[in-house]
Formats: structure tokens, sequence, C-alpha cells
């Protein structure tokens, strides 16, 4: 028990009366956790559905006192879901329930350190993690989830989900095929709320230490599909449906985005350096059900403001792009601002030659880390308005060749990367 | 009258002699010290250029935006310009102290003054520079968030605060040296107050409808302009 010393007593107690269990979900209620009854109750229905018999825990972790936001507060469940939705057929075990109360609600790292620990401790042979955000939840999503790993030995289940063909345009035109380039493995969603994954990999997770790092607390999950994604694990995707997210606000706005998932990859890409820099193939990544499913029904985009937000921001960002770009690429990226709306395009190459620069800067930590992700904002403004002139019309197939055609090209520009990333940064003195 | 005048030039070898046979040892002993100085100084310069390297002290101040601001001002980088720092500084020490070996009349007093105002000159250093610092990642913070909100005009926001830090750290230098400390403290009141009085009133009066407008926009309209960009994940 590696990890004892991050489990309070109280949990501790709860998971040595547990015992050792085949399956365990991971509800991680963070900003959401006054939703954590009905996915208790969802994932019940899964384990009687789908696991009847396997031992099975559901780890809840929640944090703030009663009537606070973030609170573990009971919900009351639609009694109408309950009769119509699952058949109410009695589990063969017993499934635990095992909640770690915070006393403040914490990070997305913490929680997942929890879990995992959990997972450790109870030698859990398959793991899930579901938000309570996740209005749609259903007991086969978290099969789907769990299954691959318990029963076909995959270690990280990434899910899959049913989109608009202009939404998830960051996760399609940067982090998808970044990731895949770089580190030879194509999982689509690096950055979501439910995955699965294997015992095995939650234990070597669990032994790294990375805990205490900011991009680790904020968003881990890539962090963990990263370390996936080598020789001794197996990833897999499954597909799940399209996702319906409980409306919590205005969400995060663009900039925080970027930071809880580019830098986080950055991040990623430069503390895993070692895996990746000799690395050229791409490992083909099985998926379960549907391997993507793009819908297109009329959108109300402001497209003239993307336009517009690009070129101010590569007006008035002039210094600091320059220096983050390389000479040519900034050169080429003036050239386009000077376009006129109509014929405006960011050509997938310039693209790719923009993020490599932008990833190598931030390893060179050329200026402030924090500060180089937000440069990138104003380039992906103009990234998504020349995707969406171009493909306004385009179907779903046309749309799923584009995004590989952009993942082939990150792929053969990997060599760029690697001499930007190898070359020494000029500090004049 | 001749023997006196023997006499005296006697008394004045005999004290020059003795004067000589007093200054030459301290002399030796000054010399000695600069140079003892000297091989110190150079020692601790290499000590602490390699301190310096091996905590990466140069990528910091890259990242800070400091070494932008050195080779604004033809300065070499930080490990550089902080080890050629300690040298000097390391060897001034010795030089003094060598010089009040000699035991010259004055100097004493004069030295122990300048000893006394050299934590001052580097407490000035500091702040200046902090400051310089503070205000570059600070613009840029500001630009990047305008720039990125859309705001009209961020690079006149970013250089506001860039100069509103300068004249603070310039203030508190000059206040530290002890330069016309009344002056500087009044005038730094005016200006400061000068410039915030302005932005009210300009803001205030003359721009009723730009602030009503600013507003409108950030409390109702802001959210449906972000839900007309694509949903990023």
């Amino acid at each position: 028990m590696a990890e004892e010393t991050i489990l309070a007593d109280d949990l501790l107690r709860q998971l040595m009366s547990v015992g050792e269990v085949d399956l365990l979900v991971g509800i991680s209620a963070h900003g959401s956790a006054n939703r954590a009854d009905r996915a208790f109750y969802v994932i019940e229905q899964c384990f009687q559905q789908y696991f009847t018999r396997q031992r099975a825990v559901i780890v809840n972790v929640c944090g703030g006192r009663s009537g606070e936001s973030g609170a573990c507060e009971p919900e009351l469940i639609d009694q109408t879901e309950k009769s119509a939705d699952f058949s109410n057929l009695p589990s063969l075990r017993t499934i635990h329930k095992v909640t770690a109360d915070f006393s403040v609600p914490p990070s997305q790292g913490m929680a997942l350190r929890t879990i995992l620990t959990a997972a450790d401790l109870l030698r859990a042979r398959a793991c899930a993690i579901i938000s309570p955000a996740t209005a749609n939840l259903t007991p086969g999503w978290i099969a789907n989830l769990l299954a691959p790993a318990y029963r076909e030995k995959f270690d990280f289940v990434a899910p899959l989900y049913t989109r608009h063909k202009f939404q998830g345009l960051l996760a399609r035109t940067l982090l998808y095929p970044l990731g895949r380039a770089v580190f030879g493995c194509g999982i689509r969603e690096l950055y979501s709320d439910e995955w699965g994954f294997s015992g095995r990999l939650a234990a070597t997770c669990l032994n790294q230490d990375v805990w205490h790092e900011d991009p680790i607390q904020s968003r881990p999950e890539a962090w963990m599909a990263i370390s996936a994604m080598s020789p001794e694990f197996r990833c897999c995707q499954a597909f799940l449906g399209q996702k319906i997210q409980l409306a919590a606000g205005s969400g995060p706005d663009i900039v925080e985005v970027f930071r809880q998932t580019v830098g986080n990859l950055f991040w990623c890409i430069e503390s895993r350096q070692a895996s990746w820099l000799d690395r050229d193939t791409t490992e083909f990544v099985q998926t379960f059900g549907l391997d993507h499913d793009l819908t297109s029904e009329p959108s109300d985009l402001n497209r003239h403001r993307l336009f517009e937000m690009f070129r101010s921001g590569v007006t008035e960002l002039e210094p600091i792009l320059g220096s983050i770009l390389a000479p040519e690429t900034h050169a080429e990226i003036n050239s386009i601002v000077s376009l006129e709306e109509g014929r405006f395009r960011f050509k997938s190459d310039l693209w790719v030659r923009t993020l490599y620069d932008f990833a190598a800067s931030y390893h060179h930590a050329v200026i402030n880390r924090d500060h180089l992700v937000q440069a990138l904002v104003p380039l992906y403004r103009g990234m998504t308005y020349s995707f969406l002139m171009e493909h306004s019309d385009s179907s779903a197939a046309e749309m799923e060749a584009v995004n590989e055609s952009l993942c082939v090209e990150f792929e053969r520009l990997k060599p760029y990367l690697r001499e930007k990333w190898k070359a020494k940064v000029e500090v004049k003195s | 009258m001749r023997q006196t005048i023997l006499q005296g030039l006697e008394q004045a070898y005999s004290n020059l002699v003795h004067m000589i046979a007093d200054f030459l040892p301290r002399f030796l002993v000054m010399l000695i010290i600069i140079v003892v100085g000297l091989l110190v100084a150079f020692l601790l310069k290499y000590i602490l250029r390699a301190v310096l390297g091996l905590t990466k002290l140069d990528r910091v101040s890259e990242e800070a935006g400091a070494s932008r601001i050195l080779r604004m001002a033809s300065l070499p980088s930080m490990t550089v310009l902080l080890s050629r720092s300690f040298f000097w500084l390391t060897w001034l020490a010795f030089i003094i102290i060598g010089l009040s070996v000699l035991g010259v009349a004055g100097l004493q007093e004069q030295l122990s003054r300048l000893f006394q105002f050299l934590p001052e000159v580097f407490v000035s250093i500091l702040i200046l520079f902090l400051g310089l610092m503070t205000a570059n990642f600070l613009s840029r913070t500001a630009l990047l968030a305008a720039v990125n909100a859309g705001y009209p005009s961020p690079r006149i926001l970013s250089w506001s605060i860039r100069f509103v830090i300068w004249i603070l750290a310039i203030s508190m230098t000059l206040e530290e040296l002890g330069v016309a400390r009344q002056t500087v403290i009044s005038a730094f009141s005016i200006i400061f107050g000068a410039v915030m009085l302005g932005l009210a009133i300009s803001f205030g009066l003359g721009g009723q409808d730009l602030a009503r407008k600013a507003l409108e926009r950030y409390l109702g309209n802001s959210q449906k302009e972000k839900d007309k960009e694509p949903q990023p994940l």
C-alpha cells in the first residue's frame, strides 16, 4: 500500500471493509457533486445489468460541507426514471459504496489520485471514472468503458462521442492530431470526463512522482492516457454516443480551456520527451463501436468576429509571436493577416508548423509558459475561421477525411518539431 | 645658525625616514590586501557564475522578460551581470579595507560613509530591477487578456500598466537613494493622482456612453458573443 498517507482514516476504514474487488467506478464530482446520487444509481444499474457476478465498488470523491456548493448532498432521483428505465435485477454480489469526503472540493488531480489509491488498495482489475455532470449517463456507457479493460485486457479506454461537425474543433484540429503525431497513438478524446483503465495502469500511474504538478492537479486525464501509450500497455476507444452536459453556467472561457488542455498537452510533451523524441511510427488504436460520428445541423456561429479577433490578435501580439514563432512561420502568418475575409485560408502545413514552434518554444521557455499558451488563442481563432469557411457545406465523411489529412500532415512534419526541439535557444549576452 | 639649520634638516630627514618606514609596510599591506582581494573576487565570480548556471537563472530571467530589458540596455545576460557585479563589489570592499590600512586622516570617515551608502545603492538597484520585471510581466499579462477578450486598444491598456509600474519603481528607487525625497514623493503623488483622476473623469464624464456600452456588453452580450464561437472541446 504505497499511498496510504493520502487516504483519510475514515476512507481507509471503508475500503478495508470492502475487501478485494473486480470493478471500481470512481465518481469525480468536481463542481457537480449534487448530481452524485443519480450517478450512483446509474452505476448500480450498470453492475446489475452487465457485471452481475463481479465484485464491485463505487468510490465517490467530493468535498465541502453540506449546504455549500460542491458538497456531497443526496439528491432525489426521479422515480419515473427509476421505474421506467432500468430493470431491477438484483446483483449477485453486494455493490459497495465508498465516499471520500474532503473538507473542500478536491482538485481533479487529487480526486483521481484518491480513486487510483483505492483501486490499488482493493486490487481492482478494471476501473472507470465518470462525471455526474454528464446529463445522459447510462449503464451502457459505463459498461462500454469497463468491459474492454475487464474482458479484453486493455489498459486505457478512451471515450468517443457523437459530435456536431463544428463542435470540438480544438480537439480535432489541435489536441488529437498533435497528440497522435507526437506520441504515436491516435486517441481522439484526450480530454474527457469519462474514461476506463486497468488496475495495472492505475498502480503504475500512482507510483509516478507527478501529483504535485499543476497540470496534473487541473486535468490529469490526458497524462494518464499518454502514460498508457507505451509498449507495455494497450489502449483502445469505446463509442458512447451523444454527450449532453448539464448546464453549469457559461462554462470556462476559451483561454481557460487552452490553459487546461493545450498547456497541459505541452507539459506532457515536455515531461515525456524521452518516450517520443525517437519515435516515428503511429500505432493503430482498436475502437469498440463507431470510430467517429459527426452530425451537421445548422449552427449560428459568429464567423466575422472570429476573423476580427484573429486579425487584431496577431497585430497586437506581434512582438510576442515574434519571440515564439520561427521567422518564416511568423512572416507567413503576417502575410495571411492582410488577406480579405473571403479569401482568408489558414493552410494546414502552416498550422502544423505554428503548433510545433509553440511546442518547441514552450520547451525552451522563451517567455512565460502561461503567456505562451494564451498567445496561441488568436491563431486558433484564425484556424477555426478558416475551417468553418472551408467546410461549411462538407459532409461528415469529408470532414473526417480532412481531419485524417491534417493528422498525416502533423506526422509528416514531425522532424521539424524534433529539429526545433533540439535546437539551442539563443540567449544573447 | 648653521647648526640650527642642520639640526632642522636632520630632524626633517629623520621624520621623513620614520614616515617612510612607517608608511611603506602599511602600503605593502594595502597592496597585498588588494591583490588578495582581486584573486578572491575572481574566484567568487567564477563560483557564482557556475552556481547561477546550475540554477538556470538565465532561463528564468528570459521567461520573466528581464533578459529583454537587459538587452535593450545593452547589458549582458543575468548570470554574467550578477557575477560581474559581485566581482566588482568584492574587490571594491577589499580595496576599501586596504585603503583604511594606510591610516590617512579623513579617509576613514569618508570610507565609512561610503560603506553606509552601499546597501542603499544595492536595494535601489534591486527595487528598480524588480519593478522593471514586474512591469514587463504584468503589461504582457494585460495585453494577452485584453486581446483574447476582444477589448479595444489592448496596447494602450498594456502600456498604461507598464508606465504606472515604472513610475512607482523609479520613485521608490529615488526615495531609497534619498535623492530629493520630498520632491519625488510629491511628484509621484501628483502624477499618479493626475493619471487616476484623468481616467476617472474621462471615463465617468466624457465616456458615459462608452462605459454604459462596455458594461452592457460585459454583463449581457458577452455570453452571446462567446456562445457564437464553436465549442472547443
